[in-house]
C-alpha cells in the first residue's frame, strides 16, 4: 500500500545497508535514490532495455522489477561494485573501453554487469551467436551491437583464471 | 604530430565514468529539496476540455501543487514555438497553431500534456494524477497524413483550414513538365516513409531550480543544444531573460535528434520550481515518451522519373504529404522542405527536379528531425525510382546509377545544393567490387539449386553534412544562423580547456576536440580537457545535431587554435629574444630559425601570465583565445550502400490443417 513503509536490510558492494522505504519500492529506487547509486540506470521501467541489471546473490537481475523488501538479507552488487575503486577496473570494465564498446555510456553498466553473469554461467569461451542471444535483454541504441560483442568476448577471455565476481561481492 | 593526435589509436577520455557507473546523467542529479514532477496525458487523440477538476488531486498526501493551462497562461508563460519560416508557393507564411506548453482548453494527440502534479516524492506525483478529473467532450481525429487535407477531415486547429500548415514547392514545374514530355519512359512510384520513434536510451529528464535571491533560473536538461534551448525558454517562452536563465546539459543518453527540441516538460519544471519554491525534476518514463518525444519521418509522396532513351534521367517530380503532427516542434517545416527536397537529386545529373510538399497537422505526436532528417526520406525516393527504372527498363541497376552520376565539378543542382567535389564511379566500384557484384549471378543460381533465395541491393546517395552555411539556412527561412563557437584556454601550467558551443551524447568529443589539440600543441590529450554544455560556461554556440560537430565545431576550435599559436609566438619571441618572424613553433616546441634557441609549449604558456617580463611590450597577459566558424557550404558525403541477403524456402504447415502447405521466407543469414 502506498505510504507503508518497512524497513530493509541488504548488502550493497560488500557494504551492510538498512533503509526505511515505501513498500512499492523498487530495488532500482533503492540504489538510486536512497543510496545514490546512480550507475544503474532506469532506460523502459518495463524490463526491456536491461539498463537497470545489478547482482543479487550473484546472479544478473533487473532491478527495475523487483520489490526492495524482497531482497532482505540479500547481497547485491551494482556496476560502482564491480572493480575496488581507485584500483585497477574490472576485466570486464577494462574491454568494454579497449573494444570501444560504448558510446552515450547509459546503457553501458547494464551491459557489463549481464556480460559477467553471462561468464560466470557459459565460461571464458564464448562465441558471437551465444553472446548476441545472452543479450536479448539488453538494448543499446547507438552502437550496433558489434563492438559489445567483441568487448564480451575479450573481457570473458580475459576474466579466465579470475573470479567472476568482485571483490566486494566477496 | 603528437602520440595522441589525429589518427592515432587513443582510447577515449569519456570511458572510465561511463563504465564505472560515475557519469552523470540528468536523472543523477538531485538538488537539495527536489520535488517531483508527474504530468497527466491526454488519453484522446482530439477532445475539448470541458472542465479540470484538480480537488481530489490537491489534498492527496504530499502534494505541493497541481498545475494546468489556465495556470500557465495566468503567469504569461508563452507558447512553445517553430523556429523556421517557410512560406507557401502563395507566398503566405506557414500557419503555426498555438502550442501551449499545458493544453488549454482542447487536446490534440494522446499524450498531449494537461496537467502536472509536483509532489514529494514520485510515487506521490503519480498517486495524485490519477485523481485529477477531466471531463472531455471527444472529437473525430485524423491520424493519416493523406486524409487529413481531405474535405470533412476533424479540423484541428483554427489557423490551419483544410489542417494545411503550408503548401511549399522547390524547382521550376513547367520546365520539369516538358522535359517529361519529351521522355521514352516514366517511373512512377507511391511510397509511405513511415514514422518512427527515436527512442534514445536515456529517456528525456530536466530539473528546474528557481533561485529567488536573484531571480535566476537553472534548468539541467537532456538537450543536444543547450543555448538554443535557453534562448528559446528565454526569448520565446518569455520565462526569464537569457542572462537569468542557465541551461545545463550535462551527459546525454543518446538524442538521435529528439532530444534537439525544446519540450513542455522542461518549460513546466522550471515554472512550476518558481511556483512552488522547490527544484522540480521530471523523468520521462519509457511509455510516455513514445507519446512524448517528437517523431520522425512520416511521408507519403508520389514520384516520377523521366528517361530518354538512352536511360538518361530527363527530370524527377514529387508530391509529397508531410505529417507534422498535432503542433509543429521547433524545426519541424524544415525537415520535409529544405531538409528534404534539396537532397532529391542524390548523386545523379537530373536536368530538372520539381518537388510540392503539402505539410499537414494531425491528431499525432508532433513530427521532427530524426537521424538525417529529410535527407534519408529524399534518398528513399530517388533511390526507389533508380532501382524500380532499372526493372521497368531492363538494365543492370548498377549500370543505370552510373550512366546518371553527376561527373563535373563543382555541380549545381535544380534544388538549390552546389556539390564541390566527388567521384561517384570510383566509390561504386570500389562498393561492387566488396560486394562480388560480378559473382552474384552465379551465387544466385547455386542458392536456387540448393531452394535459398538470394537478393542484392545498392544504394548511392548524398547526405549533406556539416550543417550549416549561415547564408544558406538563413536565405531559407532559418531563425538562427548555424556556425559553431570554440574558445581555448591555456592554463599557465600548460594545460588546456576547450569551450565548444557543440555537445556530445554519446559522440566522444571529449576525445575528438582533444586529439585535435594534442595535434596542434603537441600536448598529450590527458592534459586537455573539454568543457561543454553549460551556458554559464560555455559562450553561445549552436549544439550537436546534422554531423555538425566535427565538420563546424571542430574548425571553430581549429581557428581559435590558430589565434593561440599566434600568440604564444609573440610570448617565445620576447623569452627568446628573438624576431616574432623568426619562430616557427612544431612538435610542441617553439624554436628560433636556424638557430638551437627554443622554448617549451609549457615554459611559453607559464610566461604569458608573468606580465612584468613584458613591461614596455605590446602584449597582453594571458592566453586564451575564442573563435567563430560559418562553414561556406555544406560538406557532401557520397555513400554506396550494398546489401545482400539469402532466404531459405521452406514449407510450413498450417496449424489449420485444413489448408494445404504453404510456404514462406524466412530470413537465415545476412552475408
Amino acid at each position: 500500500m502506498a505510504g507503508e513503509t518497512a524497513a530493509v536490510s541488504m548488502t550493497v558492494n560488500g557494504k551492510p545497508i538498512t533503509a526505511n522505504v515505501d513498500a512499492r519500492t523498487l530495488l532500482v529506487q533503492l540504489l538510486r535514490e536512497h543510496l545514490r547509486l546512480t550507475g544503474t540506470h532506469v532506460g523502459c521501467d518495463t524490463s526491456q532495455c536491461g539498463a537497470c541489471v545489478v547482482h543479487v546473490n550473484g546472479k544478473a537481475i533487473k532491478s527495475c522489477t523487483v520489490l526492495a523488501l524482497q531482497l532482505e538479507g540479500a547481497n547485491v552488487l551494482t556496476i560502482e561494485g564491480l572493480a575496488a575503486p581507485d584500483g585497477p577496473l574490472h576485466p570486464m570494465q577494462e574491454a568494454f573501453r579497449e573494444n570501444h564498446g560504448l558510446q552515450c555510456g547509459f546503457c553501458t553498466p547494464g551491459m557489463i554487469m549481464t556480460a559477467v553473469d553471462l561468464v560466470r554461467r557459459k565460461g571464458n569461451d564464448l562465441d558471437d551467436r551465444t553472446i548476441r542471444e545472452e543479450l536479448e535483454g539488453n538494448i543499446c541504441r547507438c552502437t550496433g551491437y558489434h563492438n559489445i560483442v567483441k568487448a564480451i568476448a575479450a573481457g570473458a577471455r580475459a576474466m579466465r583464471g579470475g573470479s567472476t565476481t568482485s571483490k566486494a561481492a566477496e | 604530430m603528437s602520440a595522441t593526435g589525429i589518427g592515432a589509436a587513443v582510447r577515449r577520455k569519456e570511458d572510465r565514468r561511463f563504465i564505472t557507473g560515475t557519469g552523470h546523467y540528468t536523472d543523477d542529479i538531485n538538488r537539495p529539496g527536489q520535488a517531483y514532477a508527474n504530468f497527466l496525458r491526454s488519453p484522446h487523440a482530439h477532445a475539448t476540455i470541458k472542465s479540470i477538476d484538480a480537488t481530489a488531486a490537491a489534498k492527496m498526501p504530499g502534494v505541493l501543487a497541481v498545475l494546468a493551462g489556465a495556470d500557465l497562461a495566468a503567469d504569461k508563460i508563452g507558447n512553445l514555438i517553430c523556429g523556421w519560416m517557410i512560406h507557401s508557393k502563395d507566398g503566405s507564411p506557414m500557419k503555426m497553431a498555438p502550442h501551449p506548453a499545458l493544453a488549454l482548453g482542447k487536446v490534440c494527440h494522446v499524450g498531449d500534456p494537461i496537467a502536472v502534479v509536483v509532489a514529494e516524492t514520485l510515487a506521490q506525483a503519480r498517486d495524485a494524477a490519477e485523481k485529477i478529473a477531466v471531463d472531455y467532450a471527444v472529437l473525430p481525429a485524423v491520424a493519416d497524413p493523406a486524409a487529413a487535407q481531405k474535405s470533412g477531415a476533424p479540423q484541428i486547429h483554427d489557423i490551419a483550414p483544410n489542417n494545411t500548415i503550408y503548401q511549399w514547392h522547390l524547382g521550376d514545374a513547367s520546365a520539369v513538365e516538358a522535359a517529361f514530355r519529351t521522355a521514352k519512359h516514366v517511373t512512377r512510384l507511391d511510397i509511405v516513409n513511415n514514422r518512427l520513434v527515436p527512442n534514445a536510451i536515456e529517456p528525456r529528464a530536466a530539473i528546474g531550480d528557481y533561485d529567488a535571491g536573484t531571480g535566476t533560473f537553472t534548468l539541467w536538461n537532456t538537450t543536444q543544444n543547450p543555448h538554443v534551448a535557453r534562448l528559446v525558454i528565454a526569448a520565446f517562452v518569455g520565462m526569464a531573460p537569457e542572462h537569468k536563465l542557465r541551461v545545463i546539459a550535462p551527459d546525454v543518453g543518446g538524442g538521435f535528434g529528439s532530444k534537439i527540441f525544446i519540450y513542455p516538460e522542461e518549460v513546466v519544471a522550471l515554472w512550476a520550481s518558481k511556483r512552488v519554491g522547490r527544484p522540480v525534476k521530471w523523468v520521462a518514463e519509457r511509455s510516455e515518451a513514445f507519446v512524448a518525444d517528437a517523431h520522425g519521418r512520416d511521408h507519403v509522396t508520389h514520384a516520377e522519373m523521366a528517361f530518354d532513351a538512352e536511360g538518361k534521367i530527363l527530370g524527377l517530380r514529387a508530391k509529397t504529404i508531410a505529417n507534422l503532427g498535432a503542433y509543429m516542434s521547433t524545426f519541424s517545416s524544415s525537415v520535409p522542405t529544405y531538409l528534404y527536397a534539396t537532397l532529391l537529386s542524390g548523386q545523379y545529373e537530373i536536368p530538372q527536379i520539381y518537388c510540392e510538399v503539402d505539410a499537414v497537422y494531425t491528431n499525432t505526436v508532433p513530427v521532427d528531425a530524426y537521424r538525417g532528417a529529410g535527407r534519408p526520406e529524399a534518398t528513399f525516393v530517388v533511390e526507389r525510382l533508380v532501382e524500380v527504372s532499372a526493372r521497368e527498363l531492363g538494365q543492370d541497376p548498377a549500370e543505370l546509377r552510373r550512366k546518371n552520376f553527376i561527373r563535373i565539378f563543382p555541380h549545381q543542382t535544380p534544388v538549390i545544393m552546389a556539390y564541390d567535389a566527388g567521384d561517384y564511379n570510383a566509390s561504386l566500384k570500389k562498393a561492387m567490387e566488396l560486394a562480388d557484384y560480378k559473382g552474384f549471378g552465379r551465387r544466385k543460381r547455386e542458392s536456387a539449386r540448393n531452394g535459398k533465395l538470394r537478393g542484392i541491393g545498392l544504394s548511392t546517395y548524398i547526405e549533406a553534412c556539416g550543417i550549416a552555411p549561415s547564408q544558406a539556412v538563413g536565405s531559407l527561412g532559418a531563425g538562427v544562423g548555424l556556425w559553431e563557437s570554440a574558445e581555448v584556454r591555456v592554463n599557465p601550467t600548460g594545460s588546456v580547456e576547450i569551450l565548444t558551443g557543440s555537445h556530445a551524447h554519446g559522440q566522444g568529443h571529449e576525445t575528438t576536440f582533444a586529439q585535435l589539440v594534442s595535434d596542434r600543441l603537441g600536448i598529450p590529450i590527458d592534459n586537455i580537457s573539454v568543457v561543454h554544455g553549460d551556458t554559464d560556461k560555455v559562450q553561445f554556440g549552436m549544439g550537436t545535431y546534422g554531423s555538425r560537430s566535427g565538420a563546424v565545431g571542430m574548425s571553430a576550435l581549429a581557428k581559435a587554435l590558430d589565434k593561440i599559436e599566434a600568440k604564444a609566438k609573440k610570448v617565445a619571441a620576447h623569452m627568446l629574444e628573438a624576431a616574432e618572424g623568426d619562430i616557427e613553433f612544431k612538435d610542441g616546441k617553439f624554436n628560433v630559425a636556424g638557430t638551437d634557441k627554443s622554448a617549451a609549449w609549457g615554459d611559453v604558456a607559464l610566461n604569458a601570465y608573468i606580465a612584468h617580463k613584458f613591461s614596455g611590450q605590446e602584449l597582453e597577459p594571458g592566453l586564451k583565445e575564442g573563435a567563430f566558424y560559418d562553414p561556406i557550404n555544406f560538406t557532401f558525403r557520397p555513400v554506396v550502400t550494398s546489401a545482400k541477403w539469402k532466404w531459405t524456402r521452406r514449407p510450413v504447415i498450417p496449424k489449420s490443417r485444413r489448408g494445404l502447405p504453404s510456404t514462406i521466407s524466412a530470413l537465415s543469414s545476412i552475408r
